[in-house]
């Protein structure tokens, strides 16, 4: 079967979870033929994993580049697109009209299609366009009030999210997107343009992300506003027009629901590890050691995890930390930050920071317990590794962590110091109770997180998808899963209300 | 120096445990006491926690573009569904971040501006002069030393050549340099490689034709690659490596001309003037330098030809436009034209100044954007703001003309009289289209100037037996037409950006 992936900023020009997913899938199912649809910043990124060989292409649609990286498109416009009503829909308050900006956003699809829709945006016209429309918005604020330079600035970003819809549809029998929001844009076009059925999987939660990387952005709120309510409908549209979506945990449908996404879509498949890379580790270190690998990022918060050690060691003078994984590029600081933290704590003595690690597993050998103090996560490769090796898991409730460890490690509240010291305390000192819930660690991974299931799940999916069958809606699949307890009760009507004025 | 409470959490952070351990963390008492605590919108009191929450994460209310942007940051803050139940009395984190959204009034920060583009080369533009106008001193010295056929025709072919291969160099340098400095000095060391073998071919050809001898040639072929390696230094920042460059040239050229040209001079003088190109072209090869892993991407695409065609043609248009004077003499039929030899050298300084101000001027119509909300205001203020950098750019060319003929005149390097005026004229005029020229260029808009350009020195060609009259005409109609031009098409906000 011919299936397209499409995803932004991943597999095969970066490295990262959804990189690791997306090479285990393409390996792991050698009968299908994959093409992949990846969203980069320049064009200009290099390829850094090794194709398989039921790889049959790589498109890269590169978003950042010069606009004359596009397909060349005839210059003379015949017609208009729909852009008063595109940002008549964006001012709105969000789901308000949903419908409609999905109807507008395929219009600009057939338009991009055709002629040169980079060109509308970035004219004249369109600065006119938005910039008498929004006038008097935000309608609650006179401080924020727009500028030119907002309007110049929000139209560039919107041209930049587009840019996918004037390639080429991708042709394919399923397409598959790997990220939701612009990642996605390329599978919608598939199927706007071939009727080809799409399905959506969600590792982070895009629109999560998003939303907490925009408050980095440099821009005034109208121009932000304007940019987080187009991903917010783009998204919005790719739940709705997905036949199916898999998010890689449970705990993504809060989020997925609040988007507007129906639920009775949405299946939940784990990420997986293969069992013969990881095998039951039976020897234990001679010390009490906590163990911690990954990448050194602050969204790890490597600090509490140094501040909770530091409590441990007022129990266990004899305990170690040892911490696996080295800095992405750019982010060194925080290494250097948290060695000075631990030199401030006095801890230095019994924490190790160990850099890269050759073979992973030798990291989780390493502990006693295995250490994840993430601020947010998706659905953790550390842990079901970690569970793999027989390792009992100490580790925040972020993402689907809590759905992964279930009662076989110990689950505590993210940036808690004294709950994480006393979860590694715990472990630590009960030999018995450890070895218990390690085993059951690797029990519960070997029967629900191996590729083998993750990708069989796919399987499936790829077979009654592309053969047009109606899909079963039972979520008998996924282990465990239990209705987070998401209820809007009455439907945001709320949203149209203004707030208070400053 | 363990100074830290270890004990507690990060100071941002909410912890699980408990209840009302927030309103603790905050370490602040809220603004209002509950009595008195209205929501806005009539819901009545605040739930004291939930008030607690607004005041702590009040910059994320303020400025929260929708409530799942509270959420998010809830979440992120680790604070999610259970102990919004248990401690707030709403369903989920959802429905308590929409509570705050709605209690707090949209009041965000303004963000740090954007980094201006055009900000930080304030002194850069007054090395560029000196870089511009110090050549000037090598050709009076080889002058001296050149004689024979073809010396004119082989001058104003190296020049020709040396400034179109040179735009089209440094176009093609500044394009890459966005995706990269590799990516720049790829392009930059095999784009040299490639134009001096042009370069090459250019001067065998002229010498073929004008019977030119071999030393003029290497002149030529000198000013050339001076040309083009310093294109690459100046792409890359080099400005002072340039310097270096010039030095030997420049240095020698002076103390020769100082001695007064004597006669066992010349071989140190035709070194000195050896010494320049050859050390440009050292120093670019050597900044160009890059590491093994080649970056991959294709090196010349359709597109940067579509853009480096017109920057090439410009750069020989201009060339034609600036030297055609000092080719054409004073009557159209060769011969020295004092008021042209007076020019070049303001001139060359004169596009430091169009540099810096052009410079003023984005800034200037950065801001103007910044602080209007309506097109037609802003195209007004926007004419207005060039219209003012081209009167400073007059001024302050005419005022280094009237330095270099004081000068001149005190030296007596030229019989100078007051017939030049019109030709000194006709310079300044020429000079003001070619910064307007360079403006409208800058915003990519390169085919009316290369066009008005062309125009204009085929005009003078064709009219070249009316002597300085015909390139007043001319000069003054590429004026005003490139102004009109420029006034209508610089006027359009998304240039600014």
């Amino acid at each position: 079967m011919d299936v397209a992936l499409s995803a932004e900023g991943a597999w095969p020009h970066q490295f990262g979870g959804v990189s690791v997913w997306c090479d285990q899938l393409i390996r792991g199912m050698p009968d299908h033929v994959f093409q992949m649809v990846a969203l980069v910043a320049t064009g200009h990124e290099p390829i850094r994993w090794t194709l398989p060989g039921n790889v049959s292409s790589v498109i890269a649609i590169p978003t950042w580049g010069p606009a004359e990286a596009l397909p060349s498109r005839r210059r003379r416009r015949r017609s208009q697109p729909p852009l008063a009503e595109l940002f008549e829909v964006l001012l709105a308050p969000p789901r308000v009209a949903q419908d409609r900006f999905t109807a507008l956003l395929r219009e600009l699809f057939s338009y991009a299609q055709e002629q040169n829709l980079p060109a509308v945006l970035g004219s004249e016209d369109a600065v006119r366009l938005l910039s008498d429309l929004w006038r008097g918005w935000p309608p609650d604020s006179s401080k924020a009030a727009p500028t030119l330079q907002d309007a110049v600035l929000a139209l560039q970003l919107i041209e930049h999210a587009l840019r996918p819809l004037s390639f080429p549809p991708v042709q394919a029998e399923v397409v598959h997107a790997v990220t939701n929001g612009l990642g996605a844009l390329p599978a919608l076009a598939a199927k706007w343009r071939y009727g080809t059925p799409m399905i959506l999987t969600e590792h982070g939660l895009y629109m999560r992300e998003q939303y907490l990387f925009s408050r980095r952005l440099p821009y005034r709120w109208p121009v932000r506003a304007l940019y987080m309510r187009l991903l917010r409908r783009i998204c919005a549209v790719g739940y709705a027009e997905s036949e199916l979506i898999t998010p890689g945990n449970v705990s993504h449908k809060r989020w997925e629901k609040q988007l507007g996404a129906d639920l009775a879509r949405v299946r939940t498949v784990y990420n997986g590890v293969a069992p013969a890379d990881f095998p039951a580790v039976e020897e234990q270190p001679s010390v009490p050691t906590v163990s911690w690998a990954g990448r050194i990022d602050p969204i790890k918060d490597i600090e509490t995890l140094l501040r909770a050690f530091a409590l441990v060691l007022r129990e266990l003078p004899d305990a170690r930390l040892r911490i696996f994984g080295s800095p992405p590029h750019g982010q060194e600081a925080y290494l250097v930050r948290c060695k000075d933290l631990a030199e401030d704590l006095d801890i230095n003595e019994s924490v190790a920071f160990e850099g890269r690690v050759e073979e992973i597993r030798d990291a989780y050998a390493a502990g006693h317990v295995v250490a994840l103090c993430s601020i947010t996560e998706g659905f953790p490769y550390t842990v079901i590794e970690a569970m793999t090796c027989g390792r009992p898991c100490i580790a925040t409730d972020v993402g689907g962590v809590a759905e992964a460890i279930a009662d076989t490690g110990i689950v505590v509240p993210p940036r808690n110091p004294r709950a994480f010291a006393e979860g590694c305390l715990t472990l630590l000192r009960d030999d018995e109770e450890r070895r218990r819930l390690g085993a059951a660690a690797r029990e519960r991974a070997l029967e629900f997180f191996t590729v083998d299931r993750a990708i069989s799940a796919f399987d499936e999916i790829y077979m009654l998808i592309g053969s047009g069958r109606p899909l079963v809606t039972a979520d008998a699949e996924s282990l465990g899963e239990q209705e987070p307890s998401v209820d809007l009760g009455e439907e945001d009507t709320s949203l149209l209300a203004t707030r208070p004025s400053a | 120096m363990s100074a830290i409470d270890i004990s507690s959490p990060p100071p941002a952070a909410p912890g699980d445990e408990g209840g009302g351990q927030v309103l603790a963390d905050t370490g602040q008492a809220p603004a209002t006491d509950g009595a008195s605590a209205q929501g806005g919108d009539g819901r009545g009191p605040w739930p004291p926690t939930v008030l607690a929450l607004c005041e702590k994460y009040a910059d994320i209310c303020r400025s929260a573009v929708d409530p799942l942007e509270i959420a998010s940051t809830l979440e992120f803050e680790g604070l999610g569904d259970e102990a919004a139940r248990r401690r707030y009395g709403h369903p989920d984190v959802f429905a308590l971040a929409q509570d705050m959204y709605f209690r707090v009034p949209c009041d965000p920060e303004e963000p740090e501006l954007l980094p201006d583009p055009w900000e930080g080369h304030k002194y850069r533009p007054a090395l560029h002069a000196l870089l511009y106008g110090l050549p000037a001193v090598c050709f009076p010295a080889a002058a001296a030393l050149m004689a024979g056929p073809g010396v004119l025709a082989t001058l104003i072919v190296a020049l020709l050549t040396s400034w179109s291969l040179a735009q089209s160099l440094a176009y093609f340098g500044y394009t890459r340099l966005g995706s990269g400095r590799e990516h720049a000095q790829r392009v930059l060391r095999i784009g040299l490689a490639v134009l001096l073998v042009v370069v090459l071919i250019v001067m065998a050809t002229i010498g073929r034709i004008a019977h030119a001898p071999l030393g003029i040639l290497a002149f030529g072929a000198g000013e050339c690659a001076y040309m083009l390696g310093a294109c690459v230094l100046m792409v890359l920042g080099d400005e002072l490596l340039m310097l270096a460059a010039l030095a030997p040239g420049v240095l020698g050229s002076a103390l020769f001309l100082a001695l007064g040209k004597p006669v066992g001079m010349e071989h140190f003088a035709w070194a000195a003037l050896a010494a320049t190109p050859l050390l440009a072209l050292a120093f670019a090869v050597a900044r160009t330098r890059i590491g093994t892993s080649s970056p991959g991407a294709r090196l010349v695409g359709p597109a940067d030809l579509h853009g480096a065609l017109p920057t090439a043609g410009f750069g020989l248009v201009a060339a034609g436009l600036l030297s055609f004077p000092i080719a054409a003499g004073l009557h159209g039929h060769g011969g020295t034209n004092p008021g042209a030899l007076l020019c070049t050298v303001p001139l060359s300084l004169s596009m430091g100044v169009a540099e810096w101000n052009l410079l003023a001027y984005r800034r200037r119509a950065r801001l103007l954007l910044r602080t209007s909300n309506e097109l037609r205001a802003f195209a007004m203020r926007a004419r207005l703001a060039l219209f003012s950098a081209s009167v400073t750019y007059v001024v302050a060319a005419a005022a280094l003309e009237v330095l270099a003929a004081v000068i001149v005149k005190a030296t007596g390097a030229l019989p100078l009289t007051w017939a030049v005026v019109p030709q000194v004229v006709a310079y300044l005029t020429l000079g003001s289209a070619m910064f307007i020229a360079l403006t409208i260029q800058a915003f990519g808009l390169r085919a009316f100037a290369l066009a008005s350009c062309a125009m204009t020195l085929a005009f003078e060609i064709a009219m070249r037996d009316l002597g300085v009259l015909t390139q007043l005409v001319a000069c003054g109609e590429l004026l005003v037409a490139l102004g009109v031009y420029a006034a209508l098409a610089l006027g359009r906000a998304v240039l600014h950006a």
